[in-house]
């Protein structure tokens, strides 16, 4: 047996360089292991740093999450673009330390994900709030203890300043209104609006501004801040997790600007990219851009990209006009006069001008604007230290707001560019259970102070009628409180804000913070390869234990993008069933013209005895052989090319390939798999393109043999 | 003593659409152990539809055919296949050795689809047949680097390598110049007498058939007669006469 197998194999070694058509065929496997290898190592590569990207971003390995839940979790939103509806793990201590008896898991992150809309006031309101603290100060107590301590001098001084910057953005409202009534028609113009503006325009108004100022405060604030347009609500997703225990376990997070929060505080965390994308002043964030295209080797003469930002550079100036007061604006304006060599004495023209960068003046004019202009800007509309009013619907429909510090800017190394990977703000855990509509060890202890201080007591179901009637049932009787509302002592901010501040400076202790729900967790693994095998075991877990979590890959975490990735991945599937397809064609039809160009051979063999299974081993095995030895040829050029472009690595694309290439290149690697499955893959197809010739060659008959050589 | 081949009115029609071409009309045939028996007659006649049925690679239309005492119509082609392997030699006309092989490969082929000597038996048994063919020095050679008679000598050892019954051998020296085909024939012969192995040849060669010890001449698929040699060259040449004569005025 060994001894014909033995022959059988030199006979396909023989016959590998004895044909021409063995050589074709050969080179075809070649080729084609070649790229499946390369293919392979690349898509393997995009795969594991997408794995890396989500995983050292947000999911960890594995989440888990309560098993009763409707949908599964989805950390960057699901199919319809909506937080999944999640149940929320009111276990989560005990859950946890089940899930740390397993050896394999090295960390269990709580969190959970929800979108908010965060408001950010309009540069009017700002201006007036400003004002209004500034008069209140003044007039009676402010909110703001370091404005109280002010000499009523210097109130007057910083009043001045701000009426000055309130009538200078009445009066590009005023320029804008009269280039709008230029371009609209007469019933297109809101006349109201128009009266207003005239109105606070004149001195008269301004002049009562001394007598009067919360009237003309109030005015100002209703007719006139609704006309500027440019308050942002933005919308957000957030990630609320445990920030000590985020910060340990991800340790690709890095803090860009401001500090992280401080163990235990509440507070918020803005991603660097949306920091910059979103919350920057436009003018600024577009230079930035331009910045960086033209680092890239790309001009503002050719490319539509950069032309279109300078043009809105150029037209949407009002941005910075109204951030300036009278003083700011004259300052910056002769600055500009100077450097653009003009005698035009209005700010608005001058910007224009000024934004008008080209190739040649761009640098410069970079320059120029982050040294002289934008000392004098609110270049974020959020700035470090803020407190943050962040406004989120609870599953049950009411709207829930919370205020947070915003502490700094994040992101995640090597993925700093990537829109996906600067998508998520995060949040302490306890802010976000508020605004979740969980309840919290806070809120748990201001319902015990309201109980306490209203004397409510809990009612159950069984005793509430003689509870709140009386056991005899005789009748209601209502007792008046004589108690009066002090409405400054009840209403006043100051109390609201004094509570705020006892929030956002609170330590929480570990325990407080693990002790509540979580919607889902993170598990990261000591050994990334072992997901399925660990989901597993926390099943059974939940089994025994009781503890109803459910356990998902990242990638089913993942949501929305986990599907990206099941799509690309059927895309390439698809594209390698094709190329296995027109594989499967040719190589049969080789094998088919050589095994017809052999039949005399056949038929010799089957005439001195040879069974047909015999034949078929040879045929079979001589494709084996030919697949292997051009297959391994294959896959050494192809390791050769994945070797090369490791090497060089390929840059991303754009922004977006950042996240799949987690980083700004993707460099493959050869891994046992690749090879394994490349070799694999090769053999069986050309197994497969040869069964139908490996049977016609049985199908020779002995007789064949006898006739003669043609 | 019992024949080792032995043919019973047999008949064998093939098939060309809706025609029938009889290849064999009622052939009746006994060879015994040790013959050397040729087959002669001209081209068409049956000599190779009647070696094919002899061989076992193909099935008689209708009659007996008895090879190595089994009736050859009522065996599997598993069996078939393993009867032409322990009881049958081939020669064929053009060779057919396989080109990838060495000459010790391909003698040492049978063998090794026989699954029966050990690897040392196995040389023993090709070394000593190249030997007697005269080729032992040429054990390492690949077909194409012989002569069209060397090649012949391999497929001869080939064909006696398993020691079998009978050796079939279908035009042997076709391709052959005729002193090379002399001396094949006379290696077979030898062979023949050494082993004692039935041989059983086709040709239309005259020389050839001088060499056998009986003729079984076939013409249009029947058999004419079973003479020997020298008597059938006689007939042979008398055909011929008769066919020149018909053709010159």
């Amino acid at each position: 047996m060994t001894a014909r197998f033995k022959l059988l194999l030199q006979l396909a070694l023989r016959n590998l360089v004895a044909s021409r058509m063995n050589i074709a065929i050969g080179l075809l496997i070649l080729s084609g292991t070649m790229f499946f290898v390369v293919f392979g190592a690349l898509l393997q590569s995009i795969s594991k740093s997408m794995a890396r990207s989500v995983v050292g971003s947000i999911s960890g390995h594995i989440q888990v999450y309560n098993s009763t839940s409707k949908d599964k979790v989805a950390l960057y939103g699901d199919l319809t673009g909506g937080a999944p509806d999640l149940t929320p793990m009111t276990n989560f201590p005990q859950v946890k330390a089940a899930l740390l008896g397993l050896p394999q898991i090295a960390a269990v992150v709580p969190m959970g994900t929800d979108n908010a809309v965060i408001t950010t006031g309009n540069i009017v309101d700002v201006t007036l709030e400003k004002l209004r603290d500034l008069v209140r100060a003044k007039t009676q107590t402010s909110l703001r203890e370091d404005l109280n301590a002010l000499p009523s001098s210097e109130l007057d001084k910083r009043i001045g300043i701000q009426v000055a910057h309130v009538r200078q953005i009445i009066k590009v409202l005023s320029t804008t209104a009269l280039r709008s009534k230029e371009i609209l028609s007469d019933d297109a113009i809101d006349k109201d609006a128009a009266a207003a503006l005239a109105r606070v325009s004149e001195d008269a108004f301004w002049n009562g501004f001394q007598a009067h100022p919360n009237e003309a405060l109030e005015y100002l604030e209703n007719r006139i801040a609704p006309q500027v347009t440019d308050a942002q609500l933005l919308y957000i997703g957030y990630l609320g997790t445990d920030l000590d225990a985020f910060r340990r376990v991800f340790d690709r997070m890095e803090i860009v600007d401001g500090t992280a929060v401080p163990t235990g505080h509440r507070g918020f965390l803005i991603p660097k990219f949306l920091y910059e994308d979103q919350l920057k002043l436009k003018q600024a964030r577009r230079l930035d851009l331009i910045r960086d295209a033209l680092a890239d080797g790309k001009r503002i003469t050719t490319d539509p990209d950069l032309r279109r930002w300078v043009k809105e550079n150029r037209e949407q100036t009002s941005d910075i006009l109204l951030q300036l007061d009278a003083v700011e604006t004259e300052r910056v304006a002769s600055g500009l006069r100077a450097l653009l060599h003009s005698e035009e004495a209005d700010l608005g023209a001058l910007l224009d001008a000024f934004f008008n960068t080209n190739d040649d003046n761009f640098r410069a004019r970079y320059q120029y604007f982050y040294d002289k202009m934008a000392p004098v800007l609110t270049l974020y509309r959020v700035r470090i230290g803020d407190i943050l009013t962040i406004k989120s619907f609870s599953k049950s429909g009411s709207a829930q707001t919370v205020n947070v510090k915003v502490y700094g800017t994040f992101a995640f190394k090597g993925i700093e560019k990537s829109p996906l990977a600067g998508a998520m703000s995060m949040m302490d855990l306890m802010s976000f259970r508020d605004l979740y509509g969980y309840m919290t060890t806070d809120k748990k202890e201001e319902l015990a102070r309201i109980k306490e201080a209203t004397g409510a007591k809990q009612v159950t179901r069984a005793n509430a009628e003689s509870e709140l009637f009386g056991a005899d049932n005789t009748g209601a009787t209502a007792t008046v409180d004589s108690r009066t509302i002090t409405a400054d002592q009840e209403l006043a901010g100051h109390n609201r804000l004094q509570r705020i501040d006892d929030l956002l400076n609170r330590t929480y202790t570990e325990e407080e913070i693990e002790s509540g729900v979580a919607l889902s967790a993170a598990i990261i693994l000591r050994d990334p390869t072992r997901i399925q095998s660990t989901i597993g075991q926390i099943d059974k877990l939940s089994m025994d234990q009781g503890l109803h979590v459910a356990a998902i890959t990242w990638q089913t975490a993942a949501g929305t993008l986990g599907q990206l990735i099941v799509f690309l991945q059927g895309i390439v599937l698809f594209i390698a069933l094709i190329i296995f397809l027109v594989a499967l064609v040719i190589i049969n039809n080789a094998m088919m013209m050589a095994a017809i160009q052999r039949t005399q051979v056949f038929g010799t063999l089957r005439a001195i005895g040879a069974q047909k299974r015999t034949v078929l081993t040879m045929v079979l095995l001589e494709t084996v052989v030919l697949a292997s030895f051009f297959g391994i040829l294959g896959v050494a050029a192809g390791a050769g090319i994945v070797a090369l472009i490791h090497h060089f690595g390929i840059p991303a694309p754009n922004e977006m390939a950042y996240f799949f290439f987690s980083g700004p290149k993707l460099l493959p690697e050869l891994t046992v798999g690749n090879v394994v499955a490349a070799l694999g893959l090769t053999l069986l197809v050309a197994i497969f393109s040869t069964i139908v010739p490996a049977f016609i060659a049985t199908r020779v008959a002995p007789v064949r043999a006898m006739q003669a050589d043609e | 003593m019992s024949p080792i081949v032995k043919l019973e009115n047999v008949v064998k029609e093939y098939r060309l659409g809706d025609t029938v071409v009889p290849a064999l009309r009622g052939v009746s045939l006994e060879v015994n152990k040790g013959d050397f028996v040729s087959i002669a007659g001209p081209s068409g006649s049956g000599k190779t539809t009647l070696l094919n049925l002899l061989g076992c690679v193909d099935t008689a239309t209708s009659g007996l055919v008895e090879v190595a005492g089994q009736d050859t119509a009522k065996l599997k082609e598993r069996k078939l296949t393993d009867l032409r392997l322990r009881t049958i030699g081939f020669i064929f006309q053009s060779f057919n050795l396989v080109s990838v092989l060495t000459v010790f490969q391909n003698v040492e082929l049978p063998l090794l689809l026989l699954n029966r000597d050990s690897t040392a038996k196995r040389k023993q048994l090709v070394l000593s047949l190249l030997e007697q063919v005269g080729l032992d020095t040429h054990a390492k050679h690949r077909p194409n680097e012989l002569s069209g008679g060397q090649r012949q000598r391999v497929a001869i050892a080939r064909a006696l390598v398993t020691d079998p019954s009978i050796v079939l051998a279908d035009e042997p020296t076709a391709n052959l110049d005729s002193v090379t085909g002399n001396s094949i024939l006379a290696l077979m012969r030898g062979l023949n007498e050494s082993r004692g192995t039935t041989f059983i040849f086709s040709t239309h060669d005259l020389k050839v058939m001088s060499h056998a010890s009986a003729v079984i001449r076939l013409a249009d698929g029947q058999i004419t007669g079973r003479e020997a040699p020298a008597v059938a060259i006689n007939h042979a040449i008398a055909e011929l006469q008769s066919a020149v004569s018909q053709v010159t005025p």
